[in-house]
């Protein structure tokens, strides 16, 4: 199999450009926080829950544009497939590097500024300088979120409206991921903030949150590629 | 059989015996190849090809392997027998045919073919 | 590549789109694919391009299966206006992925054709007018330079000037470099001339498999006195025919030899050639 060096350089790239952006942005956040107010803790670390919605999208994308360009570029299903599952075996820690990068930035920062660097959400980490857990968290929680989108996305390119169906499965996988990890889940719309009640507490652990992401990243695979295995291309514009 | 019919071939065949008939291309000379014949009119390479081997078989043009192909040396000679032999009914007749139902004297059109004659 | 169609059927749900196609297409030649809308064509290029799998039926292209097979498919390319290999940020991405994932690609030829259509690296896809977009997939097809090129309506949205320029390098890069050619489009006047070999096909089947000049000289136009015309084409296939007074013009399929030839002409009828189009609108049936 050809290695999906550029599937993955044209995403990587694309998340550096985010990244870079993002890191700005948490930086003008602190910078108005400390202007008018008090910064009391981590601002990276609310703020990197999106990143989890940047993996879903990354997921998503996969499966509804890239997929149809392998076809139409005479690519098979399987090729297509096995590129996709390494690229999301390898995006999802590199974006966890980013993640933890912006991390190790702000402890220097506050560390000048002298302002405390407390995180408020739950995590598999007790403290922003435990890299390791850190990065293993967030590799774990990307993995999920990524195969998830694609599971979805997958669903969606093939039945159209039919592809709700996969809605409850992307939530179970995630639902799972996040209570073996022992992180908040936090799903920001409206009609679904009921869910966030619906956490699931295992006693976390990097071992079980390992074991589980890992199990739950290849179930969200397997029924992705059940999905896309015969997938005909759709004739009408999406 | 020459495919009349097909105003491509129709096309091709004409302007190549225009093309002989006026010397512009003379016996034993080469003529452009298919494919040129084929980008100048934007048709299909082997609706060329096909046009050309009708000039061969009626003895316009022949070919020379792995060259291309060529005028014959009495094309113009054969083209300009067989086109006085249909000149009368081709091109005078129609004409005598136009000038009656318009109305112009025989006499008037045989006056002014002796005058572009006399020139 | 030689494709090889056998009592092909492809089936959306309750709707039947291909009822039984058969063919055959020599490699190495342009071949003209044409039929109405909803006739197939689309279900048809997909099948052959992988894109779908047939619900019955066999496909070979090169002597082999085609669905899922990466010996065959990596050599097939079917340029949609779906846009499925352009529709991807910027015109340099799209080829990032173009030049990586098609093996025969030209890099060289693709910036010729650029530069031709007038088209920019940085150009963002979704910005661009539907002629440039159509034009970009045009570029991404004839750059492939797949063994088995298929172009389904892909020209359609451009204007006259960019439509000729793409006849003209599709020619000449066919010239330069023989590889089989589909080429499916409503604009059938103008391509026809293009097209060694046609398939028409209506309501999923196949209606005419021919060489195109060869269909061409199958139909005439006599026209005529209407009582001559009437003597003449009784017993012929007529396909249509108008009257203006007592002039009656009518369309008739089937070779006419020379003998029949003679007696229109001592008749006093005029024999002339008809369009591909008023063919192609006889043998799908007429309006409907």
């Amino acid at each position: 199999m050809k290695f999906p060096t550029r599937l993955l350089a044209a995403n990587m790239v694309f998340a550096i450009l985010l990244w870079v952006g993002f890191l700005l942005l948490v930086g003008a956040i602190t910078a108005g926080i400390a202007v008018f107010g008090q910064v009391s803790g981590s601002v990276w670390d609310p703020a990197s829950q999106l990143a989890r919605f940047y993996a879903l999208f990354t997921g998503v994308a996969l499966a509804r544009e890239y997929l149809p360009m392998y076809i139409a570029h005479g690519q098979t299903r399987r090729q297509f497939g096995a590129q996709a599952a390494v690229t999301i075996t390898l995006f999802a820690p590199f974006l966890s590097v980013l993640i933890t990068l912006g991390y190790l930035l702000e402890n220097v920062l506050h560390g000048v500024a002298g302002w405390p660097q407390g995180i408020s959400r739950d995590h598999l980490f007790g403290s922003t300088s435990e890299i390791g857990l850190i990065f293993a968290e967030y590799a774990i929680e990307f993995l999920v979120w990524t195969v998830a989108g694609a599971l979805m996305g997958a669903g969606f390119y093939r039945w159209e409206g039919g592809g709700v169906v996969t809605i409850p499965v992307g939530i179970a996988m995630v639902l799972v991921s996040s209570g073996a990890l022992g992180t908040d889940l936090r799903i920001p719309f409206l009609f679904l903030t009921m869910l966030n009640r619906l956490r699931l507490d295992l006693q976390e652990s990097l071992p079980l949150g390992l074991a589980v992401g890992l199990g739950t990243f290849a179930v969200g695979l397997a029924l992705a590629w059940a999905i896309i295995r015969d997938v005909p291309l759709r004739n009408r514009p999406r | 059989m020459f495919d009349d019919r097909s105003p491509i071939y129709r096309q091709i065949a004409d302007r190549i015996k225009a093309d002989v008939l006026s010397e512009q291309i003379k016996g034993d000379e080469q003529i452009m190849s298919t494919n040129q014949y084929a980008a100048y009119y934007r048709i299909n390479p082997a609706t060329a090809a096909k046009a050309f081997q009708q000039l061969v078989d009626e003895g316009v043009l022949y070919k020379k392997r792995g060259i291309g192909m060529f005028v014959s040396p009495d094309a113009r000679e054969n083209l300009r027998a067989a086109r006085r032999e249909t000149f009368f009914a081709e091109v005078v007749d129609p004409m005598v045919t136009e000038a009656k139902t318009i109305g112009i004297p025989l006499g008037e059109v045989v006056q002014r073919i002796n005058e572009l004659g006399a020139r | 590549m030689r494709v090889e169609v056998r009592d092909l059927v492809l089936r959306y749900g309750e709707t039947t789109a291909l009822d039984g196609v058969t063919l055959s297409l020599e490699p190495n030649k342009i071949h003209g694919l044409l039929g109405r809308n909803g006739s197939g064509k689309t279900s048809l290029l997909s099948v052959l391009a992988a894109f779908r799998r047939q619900s019955a039926g066999e496909v070979r292209i090169g002597g082999e299966p085609v669905f899922e097979n990466t010996a065959v498919t990596s050599r097939i390319s079917l340029i949609r206006d779906e846009g499925e290999t352009v529709d991807l940020g910027t015109v340099d991405d799209a080829l990032f992925f173009a030049e990586w994932l098609r093996p025969d690609w030209d890099a060289k030829f693709a910036s010729e054709l650029l530069e031709r259509f007038a088209l920019t690296r940085k150009m963002s896809v979704k910005a661009m007018s539907k002629g440039q977009r159509s034009a970009f997939g045009v570029i991404i097809g004839l750059a492939g330079r797949a063994p088995l090129t298929m172009f389904d309506e892909s020209h359609l949205g451009m204007d006259v000037p960019s439509r000729q320029a793409f006849y003209d390098v599709l020619l000449a890069d066919y010239m330069a470099r023989p590889r089989t050619i589909i080429l499916s489009s409503h604009l059938i006047e103008e391509v026809s001339p293009l097209l060694e070999k046609v398939v028409i096909i209506d309501a999923g089947r196949v209606v005419v498999q021919e060489e195109t000049q060869a269909l061409l000289a199958r139909g005439t136009a006599i026209t005529g006195a209407a009582a001559s015309v009437d003597a003449f084409t009784e017993g012929l296939t007529v396909l249509d025919s108008r009257h203006l007074g007592g002039t009656k013009s009518v369309l008739v399929y089937g070779a006419l030899d020379e003998e029949r030839r003679r007696r229109a002409e001592a008749a006093g009828l005029e024999l002339g050639p008809v369009a591909m189009e008023d063919l192609f609108v006889h043998l799908t049936g007429g309006p409907r």
